[in-house]
């Protein structure tokens, strides 16, 4: 909202208060101002000149040559500036707004010294569009002949001003301070000055029948509706002009701009209309009928619903009430019947009506506010004296019609000065309590210990509710600033043992460390078409109403859209991608009774790289290290006993046959899954051609990981004896698993296995069709005794023997 | 004799030439070896008339003591002219870079979480975990924020679809109630975590972002003690004592709230951080409303408390010198190998 220094002088002395200390008293007592600004600095760049003599161009009939004074006393003839002129409107004798050589005019537009059809020009004469004060470029501006030549215009015009922006957000719950005395009001607490007296006085109103007005709903507390006669839709005064061009609203006439000062004044919004095309058993206040139609004053056909409240002459809309009035009964240039309304319209309804049909205006902006509704009658009588006194000639045929089911909100709060000073922190006497609650408008009486405190009408409709609303007002008044700072007294116990905080940190730390993954955080609203790509559509996701960008509908059920969405960009840029994100995601299909979806914590990773080479050994491709990586991670996080098995549900982005899960218990919930990308996703992720790419993917649920069994952190002894270590190799049939050679690995061992690892896979013809060759390090180990090679005899012909067993061979040499 | 004056005067010029420990070596088996010129001297002993033995003996033994001597002489120069050529550094490039080793990186908003986790849990906080799918009931009506409310304006919901009572969070206030719900008071929390705003995205703002809710709920908590807590908590982000200032700022959910500025740390004039103001709007705080106290379970004239809201996408942005949110949560690895 827009303040004018100036229009504020009206209501309050400001002498030896700047703009600018102003705008830093309120910001820290009353609202956050955002801007300061000088009104229409070009006003004081341009100065007042005297066209001395105008005539005709030589050579160019529409052009005048002008002589015009800039400096006022002691001009001697060679002083004038000779100014070339396209305006109809010059006449010598005028006195006008000068652009002198040099000056810069909105729009950066700089005067220089110009030729124009053979004649030198030192400067130009200006519109008032060319000034940005108005849309008006008929012809030059003129002057008041009053105005003193060679002065600024701003000077000569006294229009010096200044702008305060205050931040809408921060006036969200004062309602009484959407107009200049409001703030005003504020301005005079701060300082500690009185507030002028507004004068409310009603004009003579006439003897006639009032004029018919029929409430028809409880959206419509008040209803106050004013006939006028006799009103011209002419200029307003300067004056009057200057503030609205200061808050940065276009004069139109006398009526619309009386009815803006209005409610730029006291904050009540208002509205005129033709009183001859009313009909004639006159207003009616009503809900809308659905699919009822109004046009309103921007043109807009707007079609409402039965919780929209509708102003209606007859059975006919007239005006969205509170929002906009309606074309038909706008008042036009011959109009001199007319009627002023001024009502107290619902908040909710208007708030509801201004959002579904996106129209919010400055009245709307008010009533969703909570205007008291206290407030129509002054201001239907401070419009109708001041239109009074700009056109003498009106009349007011007779006295207002004042409907309504209102009530004065006013009420009265008990205050204890006690607790003001324990909740502010801050010894403030009893006697500063008392007067800043007088000054900011609240009557007060003594109650015991406590204050009884009369809440004015224009706070009391939402703003002030409670005893800790009061203690505010003391507190901003005497200023947070001045309030020393305090330790608070120890009541502090040691934060709960956070297990789920510290897997977060143990899974980041061990994949950003030792794995060397990147962390991301991803977006939750899942791009549409990503998740057609992964065949993830048809899952039930939670979806957005509103989405900002329209093909982002989904919240996301888990990390790995974003992740594998994040490939293609990247994999232009690197030969090798490894990312992981720790985050959430949704199930709507599973909701608590409270309606919420399932929320999931996991971490999603994903290994990107060129194919392995052919040559490449059996480990080295991404699957493989990947589930190397998330094996690892289980263990560092102690999880116990857990096995890899096939996935028994394999994700839409996991391949078909080669996904595998850990599981603690069969039976129990997955703790993580690890696959190569289905490889049918490829192309469509952007992952073909230059880009082909080995992905392998792996999603962990901490819930599962919070919930499986842990290794307790015993210590095991250190073994005393060196260990031997035997390599086998073992030929195979291509379906037998490495799992069953382990086990008989383990069985042929006994007691003395200490470690197996695979560390080879050989195909190969000498080998025979449909067999494998996997060869192993066994670590042997007693607890007893040095093994010799004794012993690695024994444990080798055990082993021979047994990995018949299984249709394999040891291969010797 | 004379022969053996020559012979050791040859060893001794060829021990002197040598310039390598392995030719020193060839020299030292030439001479001293198993079948050296030494060996062969030693070996016509035998063929000598007897009285004459004992002196050649001895006469070959003082000429292997010198060899040997002088052997090791030249060791020695040529172990310390080695040690001396390998610390001169010939030919040593200094702007030989390292081979490349790749690390992981943990995003700059969880470094800066972790910070201040760590920073509020050594003054006794809580850290609490909220939903990003919130319902109306946490997010607004228990907030004070009946529906209606013209507050709810400025908080550009994400709705999701269904009967209404779900929506995309638009702060982590919503943890204020959760956590009077399942802590005992007094207690202090904070809750951080993606808040969303339907808004339209540039460089400084983005739909998601991350913020920081903090709770402090105690008997007889004051606007002084807010005033203290919030210095400390600037002084464990910036790492020094920054003025602040508290003026009056509109929450719901708070009352008084307040709007909290701090001396722009990043110049002592105005710069285009405190957009030339000297101050930086840093965090929104306030004395927890009654209606939200209740609405938690909590009888407002028994216990009483302070919130605030930090925002973490904005201090990693303050922190890095960030100039387009929107990298935050772009997955651009260029981005985030960075940290
Ligand atoms: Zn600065």
């Amino acid at each position: 909202m827009l303040i004018s220094y100036r229009w504020l002088q009206r209501h309050v002395d400001l002498s030896g208060i700047s703009p600018e200390q102003l705008c830093n008293d309120l910001t820290l007592s009353t609202a956050e101002v955002e801007g300061l600004e000088p009104f229409a600095p070009q006003l004081t760049d341009v100065v007042v000149g005297h066209v001395v003599t105008r005539e005709k161009h030589p050579d160019a009939d529409s052009l005048s040559v002008c002589r015009v004074d800039v400096q006022g006393e002691q001009t001697t003839e060679s002083d004038l500036l000779t100014i070339v002129c396209g305006a109809p409107n010059v006449e010598a004798g005028q006195k006008v707004a000068v652009a002198t050589v040099g000056t810069v005019l909105p729009g950066d537009f700089k005067i220089k010294k110009s030729k124009i059809r053979g004649v030198a020009s030192f400067g130009m004469i200006c519109s008032a569009r060319e000034l940005g004060i108005g849309e008006d470029h008929d012809g030059i501006w003129v002057l008041p002949d009053s105005a003193p030549v060679g002065q600024t215009v701003a000077k000569a015009l006294e229009i010096d001003d200044s702008v305060i922006e205050i931040d809408n957000k921060s006036l969200t719950h004062r309602p009484d301070l959407w107009g200049h005395r409001g703030i005003a009001g504020e301005v005079a607490a701060i300082y500690g000055r009185p507030l002028k007296p507004l004068s409310l006085d009603w004009p003579e109103l006439g003897q006639e029948a009032p004029f018919p007005v029929h409430i028809d709903s409880t959206a419509c507390s008040r209803y106050l509706a004013l006939p006028i006669d006799g009103a011209v839709a002419e200029p307003s005064p300067a004056w009057l002009q200057w503030l609205l061009l200061a808050v940065d609203q276009r004069p139109i006439d006398c009526i619309v701009d009386l009815s803006n000062f209005v409610m730029l004044d006291l904050g009540q919004p208002n509205h005129t209309f033709d009183r001859n095309v009313l009909a004639p058993e006159g207003i009616h206040v009503r809900m809308a009928r659905s699919e009822e139609t109004l046009q309103t004053l921007d043109g807009e056909e707007r079609t409402l619903t039965e919780n929209d409240l509708l102003i209606c002459t007859g059975e006919k809309p007239v005006a969205l009430a509170g929002i906009m009035g309606g074309e038909s009964s706008k008042v036009g240039d011959d109009t001199r019947s007319l009627l002023l309304e001024v009502a107290s319209f619902d908040a909710v309804t208007v708030r509801r009506t201004s959002a579904h049909l996106s129209l919010r205006t400055d009245s709307s902006t008010r009533f969703e506010k909570s205007l008291s509704p206290t407030l129509p009658d002054q201001a239907a009588a401070y419009f109708a004296r001041l239109l009074s006194e700009l056109q003498p000639n009106v009349r007011f045929p007779s006295p207002t019609t004042d409907l309504g089911d209102w009530q004065d909100p006013a009420f009265t709060l008990a205050l204890r000065p006690e607790r003001v000073r324990a909740d502010l922190g801050a010894k403030i006497p009893d006697s500063e309590i008392i007067s800043i609650l007088e000054r900011l408008g609240f009557e007060i009486s003594h109650e015991g210990d406590s204050l009884k405190v009369s809440v004015p009408s224009a706070r009391a409709t939402k703003d002030i509710r409670i005893e800790r609303d009061l203690i505010e007002e003391v507190g901003r008044i005497h200023r947070y600033d001045s309030i020393a700072e305090e330790n608070m007294l120890a009541s502090v116990k040691p934060p709960p043992h956070d297990e789920r905080r510290l897997l977060v940190r143990a899974i980041q730390d061990a994949l950003a460390g030792g794995a060397r993954f990147n962390e991301t955080v991803g977006y939750t609203f899942i791009d549409d078409a990503l998740l057609e790509k992964l065949a993830m559509q048809d899952l039930p996701h939670v979806q957005i109403q509103n989405p900002v960008i329209q093909a982002e509908t989904h919240v996301r059920r888990t990390v790995i859209p974003n992740l594998l969405g994040a490939l293609e960009t990247n994999r232009r840029l690197h030969e090798e991608i490894r990312l992981f994100e720790v985050g959430k995601g949704y199930l709507p299909e599973k909701t608590n009774e409270r309606g919420e979806p399932t929320e999931l914590h996991l971490a999603g990773l994903v290994w990107a790289s060129p194919p392995p080479l052919a040559k490449a050994s059996f480990n080295e491709n991404r699957f493989s290290q990947l589930h190397g990586v998330v094996h690892t991670l289980l263990n560092q996080l102690k999880v116990k006993d857990f096995v890899w098995r096939s996935a028994a549900s394999v994700p839409s982005w996991a391949h078909p046959a080669k996904a595998l899960e850990a599981v603690c218990d069969p039976e129990g919930e997955v703790l993580a899954v690890v696959a190569p990308l289905d490889p049918g996703l490829n192309a469509g992720l952007g992952l073909d051609g230059d880009l082909s790419s080995d992905v392998a993917i792996a999603e962990i649920s901490l819930d599962a990981l919070l919930a499986a069994p842990h290794r307790a952190s015993h210590y095991q002894a250190v073994p005393k004896y060196p260990g031997i270590k035997v390599d086998v190799a073992i030929s195979l049939a291509e379906d037998t698993s490495a799992q069953s050679v382990e086990e008989v690995i383990q069985q042929a061992a006994k007691a003395q296995l200490a470690g197996v690892e695979l560390f080879d896979v050989y195909r190969g013809e000498n080998l025979g069709e449909g067999r494998k060759s996997l060869a192993y390090h066994v670590l042997l180990q007693s607890e007893n005794k040095t093994l010799s090679d004794k012993d690695e005899q024994k444990f080798l012909r055990r082993f021979e023997k047994m990995i018949e067993g299984i249709g394999g061979e040891l291969r010797k040499g | 004799m004379s022969d053996h004056t020559a012979l050791l005067a040859q060893a001794q010029e060829q021990v002197q030439a040598s310039d390598s420990l392995d030719a020193l070596k060839g020299i030292e088996r030439e001479y001293l070896g198993k079948e050296g010129r030494l060996a062969e001297l030693l070996a016509q002993i035998p063929t000598l008339p007897q009285d004459e033995r004992p002196t050649a003996g001895r006469e070959a033994n003082r000429l292997k003591q010198a060899i040997v001597e002088a052997v090791e002489v030249k060791r020695a120069e040529l172990a310390e002219a080695g040690i001396a050529a390998e610390r001169s550094g010939d030919g040593f490039d200094p702007t030989l870079p390292p081979p490349r080793t790749e690390r992981g990186s943990l995003h700059p908003i969880t470094q800066v979480t972790r910070e201040l986790e760590d920073l509020f849990q050594s003054m006794g906080y809580s850290v609490l975990d909220g939903p990003e799918v919130e319902l109306d009931y946490y997010n607004f009506e228990a907030l004070n924020v009946p529906a209606d409310h013209p507050a709810r304006d400025s908080h550009d919901t994400f709705f999701c679809e269904g009967d209404g009572h779900l929506l995309m969070r638009t702060h982590t206030s919503p943890s204020q109630i959760r956590a009077m719900e399942s802590f005992e008071p007094p207690f202090r929390v904070i809750a951080p975590g993606k808040c969303f705003r339907h808004e339209t995205t540039d460089a400084s703002h983005d739909h998601t972002f991350h913020q920081m809710e903090g709770l402090v709920v105690d008997r007889e908590i004051s606007v002084a003690h807010l005033i203290g807590a919030m210095k400390t908590l600037l002084r464990g982000i910036f790492h020094r004592d920054l003025e602040i200032r508290l003026r009056p700022g509109f929450f719901p959910f708070v009352e008084p709230g307040f709007e909290l500025d701090a001396r722009c740390p990043f110049c002592e004039n105005g710069c285009s951080v405190c957009k030339k103001t000297t101050w930086i709007e840093l965090l929104p705080c306030g004395l927890v409303h009654p209606n939200v106290l209740r609405a938690g379970g909590l009888d407002p004239e028994e216990w009483g408390g302070f919130a605030f809201g930090l925002g973490l996408s904005r201090l990693v942005m303050l922190r890095h010198d960030i100039d387009d949110v929107r990298h935050l949560l772009a997955n651009d690895v260029r981005f985030l190998e960075q940290f």
